[in-house]
């Protein structure tokens, strides 16, 4: 029987099927979705795939066009296997039913279009269209057709510094002659100069669309912005691929110094243009009205894509190439949006603190308010800020990606089939899936949960360690423990989902970074926990980790609970927030500038206070008073 | 000049551990002894009470000790072959507080003794000696799981201090041992946090922490020394602050340390210049002794006869003080 490579994205899946079938089949055999609304009818055009290499015979291919053709995209339903074939499919089909809340954020984000109301910044995108309807030139008016644009331009904006490309102005004279001299400028923001970086024939300044990307160590997220409307339309998430080349930051640095900066480099603009690529084709917004993307994440992260040098990040004194890089061309690092389209950064702090805390603090306007703040952003690279409009102060903790589902075997990330919620009660364990289907595996929030509804109940002691006589979920395999959360019958097809002893430890270690982290800014500052007026919790995990149980574990700080705000995702929200308002960029610069880095390396006591976190809750109760009482209670 | 008062006043008291029974407590011991109870850092008695002197226990191995060097080895010629003769001699000649039987053979790299063996040995020891006796495991947690399961309930009554219970390996020990009336040891590697966490794990599985002498491993003079030394006293003195959790008797074991060291093992002859090996090898130890004492422990287990009579002699004249 023929064997068919089905590769999605970084993954690959094999499959033996019979001669003659059909790719649509023998995807669905791989148990791979492939889009298809007409039911194999060859009508609806949506299973488009890429044969790579092999042998095919192809029926119909009317909705394709020539260009695809022979670059070797051919319908699934319509083609039939007739020997070992290799075939790409499209993102989408490795993507499950993503988690990430558009409508909240996109509702957070609708308060940012009321200009200069109260702490909020105007609207003013980094990169604007204007439609323009030029008077034509005579006599008496006969500036040249370049000076005729920037007098119109002027016109609508002040704009002091202006410049425009060869490639732009030489096209320009038959464009505006072709189209009645209405024309649309796309202006960008370049440091104090402004750039036309297009110019198209008639009126297209209701289209305008950018990207906003958090790049995460584990998880890329991308969220597509309309620049017109300012609301967000859709989002979509998936593993870092440079995970591969290591799943801590230094690891990939050694990469890169061992091998090069290529591997790291294409692979993040692979996964943004993956993620890109699902956003547009589901919205059906065409790439050339992708005119921005704003990046924001840790400082490694932008070295990487940027094709920078990284290695002194993780030397001693942890200095970074650049913390602004400036704008450039997308297309210069491989991302494929409009051609002429800019890629921005949210500006860095320091070596370890990066792009991703900037926008934390721009969206959630600590830099602004009198009340001190501390924001904790739970990732595998933690970073914790603490501060107010007068000063702030900020370090990072590295955690590893525990808190993202990775490094898990039962792990995934927070979308379709994962285990967000556990309860347990009476000896029962209770979880609610994402979907509302049958597990899949269990995401970070999920384990969380787990964690500390294990330790409620007796299961796991202070330690972290699994106590077999408690529960007869608890099994020995293979010389470690596990607990079963989820029998095989009860799952999607994946088996038993069980987590391990070590991954326990993995996370209680990711808890004790953090931790330690906040400890030490706070002793370093002479702060108590009550001097806080609220601590604002970041992450990919938002609203759905349960505060009560991060207290339990450890993992945040014994304060009470009308204290704690979570607040999702301000990697991305600051990002947005970026590209829809220069006043919000130049501000990210302000407080790039403003926060002082605190380099927890070098603290003489991190360790001993990271020790002390490995504990549940805490080695030091007294900081943990409220979850001690409770505990006793439980005895 | 007037000096100024530097007296602190503490919050808290050290527990006291008993340790042995006599036959009106159910046991074979001629006398107990009791180890903590203080209400000050070592020896201040100016400022608190220190109702109890530190106590020394003296090493003897169910094996004959191979390892030890010559000089810490000729004490006991004669008799290292046979444990309970050995601690015989120990208890009649060197006069120490405590022995300290430990399990060596039973590790299942070594010998691999028998549980039943080591049962049996330590009911004779009992027999043969009248001080107080502490057992120690040979540090594999599987097979100290297995002896203690029959020699903890073979020693039971004699209020024996049984050691030693660590992060990964307490839940056998300290239910053993609060079944048969024995004390442990909590060991933990050379960490604050870690000895805390021990005791809390012990306390969460109903193990009274007025029943468990601390053991934060206590490496040999020019060893890590200065460090355990601040772990100890940071430890006491979180003890005397409150912490119920760190409040408890501290255990140094430094026979094994001391004797491993090129200092107290190589003969005069090949470092004349290091002088004679037969005073220096009981100094080592002896002064690594006094250096814990310093810092708050309240047990040192040892293995020279000279280096316990000096660090005796230090202790008496340490406890002179006494109510003043």
């Amino acid at each position: 029987m023929p064997k068919v490579k089905f590769s999605v994205m970084d993954r690959l899946v094999d499959v033996e099927v019979p001669e003659g079938t059909t790719l649509l089949d023998a995807a669905s055999d791989a148990d791979l979705h492939i889009n298809s609304i007409c039911g194999g009818e060859g009508i609806c055009g949506k299973c488009k795939v890429k044969v790579e290499e092999g042998d095919v015979r192809a029926g119909s291919t009317t909705t394709l066009s020539r260009e695809e053709i022979k670059s070797g995209y051919t319908l699934a339903c319509q083609t039939f296997i007739q020997g070992d074939v290799k075939v790409r499919l499209p993102p989408e089909s490795a993507a499950g039913q993503g988690k990430i809340l558009v409508d909240e954020d996109a509702q957070r984000f609708k308060a940012l279009t009321s200009v200069g109301v109260g702490s909020s910044v105007s609207y003013e995108p980094l990169i604007e269209k204007h439609y323009l309807d030029i008077p034509e030139p005579s006599l008496k008016d006969n500036l040249s057709d370049h000076r005729r644009i920037y007098r119109e331009l002027r016109r609508k904006k002040d704009i002091p510094i202006m410049q425009t490309g060869l490639k732009v102005f030489k096209r320009s004279s038959s464009l505006l002659r072709e189209n009645d001299w209405k024309i649309t400028a796309t202006l960008g923001r370049r440091g104090d100069t402004t750039e036309v970086i297009q110019l198209e024939g008639g009126d297209t300044s209701d289209t305008n669309y950018g990207v906003a990307v958090d790049i995460g160590t584990t998880t890329v997220v991308a969220h597509l912005v309309d620049l017109v409307s300012s609301e967000t339309i859709d989002a979509e998430a998936k593993y870092n691929s440079q995970m591969k080349y290591g799943e801590e930051i230094t690891r990939r640095i050694h990469h890169v110094e061992e091998e090069g900066r290529e591997d790291l480099q294409d692979t993040i603009a692979e996964d943004i243009n993956d993620l890109i690529y699902v956003l547009v084709d589901r919205k059906g917004v065409n790439l050339k009205d992708l005119t921005s993307i704003m990046c924001s994440g840790n400082t490694a992260m932008m070295h990487f894509l940027l094709g920078l040098e990284a290695s002194n990040i993780r030397k001693k004194p942890y200095v970074p190439n650049t913390t602004r890089p400036p704008p450039i061309r997308a297309a210069e690092v491989g991302i494929k949006i409009n051609p002429r389209g800019l890629l921005y950064f949210m500006p860095a702090i320091g070596g370890w603190v990066g792009g991703d805390v900037t926008s934390g603090v721009l969206s959630t306007g600590i830099h602004k308010s009198e009340k001190l703040s501390m924001l904790t952003d739970i990732g595998t690279n933690g970073e914790i800020l603490i501060g107010n409009k007068d000063w702030m102060m900020s370090c990072a903790a590295s955690a590893g990606p525990a808190f993202e589902g990775s490094g898990i075997r039962s792990g995934m990330r927070a979308s379709k089939g994962a285990i967000d919620k556990v309860e347990i009660t009476d000896d029962q364990l209770m979880y609610s899936v994402i979907g509302s289907t049958k597990p899949k595996g269990i995401c970070g929030s999920g384990f969380i949960d787990l964690v500390a509804s294990l330790f409620e109940g007796g299961y796991v002691n202070r330690s972290g360690k699994l106590v077999p006589e408690n529960s007869d979920r608890i099994q020995q395999e293979d010389g470690e423990l596990k607990i079963v959360m989820v029998e095989s019958s009860e799952t999607k097809g994946t088996g038993e989902l069980a987590v391990y002893q070590s991954e326990i430890k993995n996370l209680i270690n990711a808890k004790a970074a953090i931790y330690a982290g906040a400890r030490i800014l706070m002793k370093s500052l002479e702060l108590e926990l009550e001097d806080l007026d609220r601590l604002l919790i970041a992450g990919g995990f938002g609203s759905y980790l349960d505060r009560e149980k991060a207290k339990t574990l450890g993992l945040i700080p014994d304060i009470p609970s009308d204290k704690v705000k979570f607040v999702g995702n301000t990697s991305i929200i600051g990002a947005k927030m970026s590209l829809l308002s220069q006043q919000a960029y130049d501000q990210s610069h302000e407080i790039s500038e403003s926060v002082t880095y605190y380099d927890l390396i070098d603290y003489p006591d991190y360790f001993e206070e990271f020790t002390a976190a490995k504990f549940l809750p805490h080695t030091d109760l007294s900081q943990f008073s409220s979850v001690a009482v409770k505990n006793r209670e439980g005895d | 000049m007037q000096i100024p008062d530097v007296k602190s006043e503490w919050d808290n008291e050290i527990s006291t551990v008993k340790i042995g029974a006599t036959e009106k407590e159910g046991g074979t011991r001629s006398a107990n002894i009791s180890v903590g109870g203080e209400t000050t850092l070592p020896f201040l008695h100016f400022e608190g009470s220190t109702p109890h002197r530190p106590v020394l226990a003296m090493e003897v191995w169910d094996i004959p000790p191979d390892s030890w060097p010559p000089v810490a080895r000729e004490q006991i010629e004669g008799v290292m072959e046979d444990p309970v003769e050995w601690a015989q001699k120990c208890e009649e000649e060197f006069e120490p507080d405590l022995v300290c039987l430990k399990l060596k053979g039973c590790d299942p790299f070594g010998q691999d003794k028998s549980p039943e063996e080591a049962a049996k040995l330590v009911e004779k020891v009992i027999e043969a000696t009248s001080i107080p006796l502490i057992v120690w495991g040979c540090g594999d947690d599987d097979k100290d799981n297995e002896v203690f399961t029959l020699v903890s309930p073979a020693a039971a009554g004699e209020n024996c201090l049984l050691g030693t219970i660590t992060e990964d390996n307490y839940r056998t020990l300290a239910a053993l041992s609060k079944a048969d009336g024995h004390k442990i040891v909590a060991e933990s590697p050379v960490d604050i946090n870690m000895a805390k966490q021990v005791n809390t794990l012990a306390l969460d599985i109903g193990f009274e922490l007025e029943n468990l002498v601390i053991f934060p491993n206590s490496p040999a003079l020019g060893y890590g020394i200065e460090y355990v030394y601040s772990i100890m006293e940071r430890t006491r003195l979180a003890g005397l602050k409150g912490d119920r959790l760190m409040a408890q008797p501290i255990l140094a074991n430094i026979g094994g340390e001391v004797w491993g060291t090129k200092e107290a093992k190589i003969p005069e002859e090949e470092k004349p210049e290091w002088g004679d090996h037969r005073k220096r090898g009981p100094m080592w130890e002896a002064t690594t002794a006094f250096t814990y004492l310093q810092s708050g422990a309240d047990i040192v287990v040892m293995r020279h006869p000279e280096s316990i009579k000096a660090t005796k002699l230090m202790i008496e004249r340490l406890m002179e003080g006494r109510g003043e």
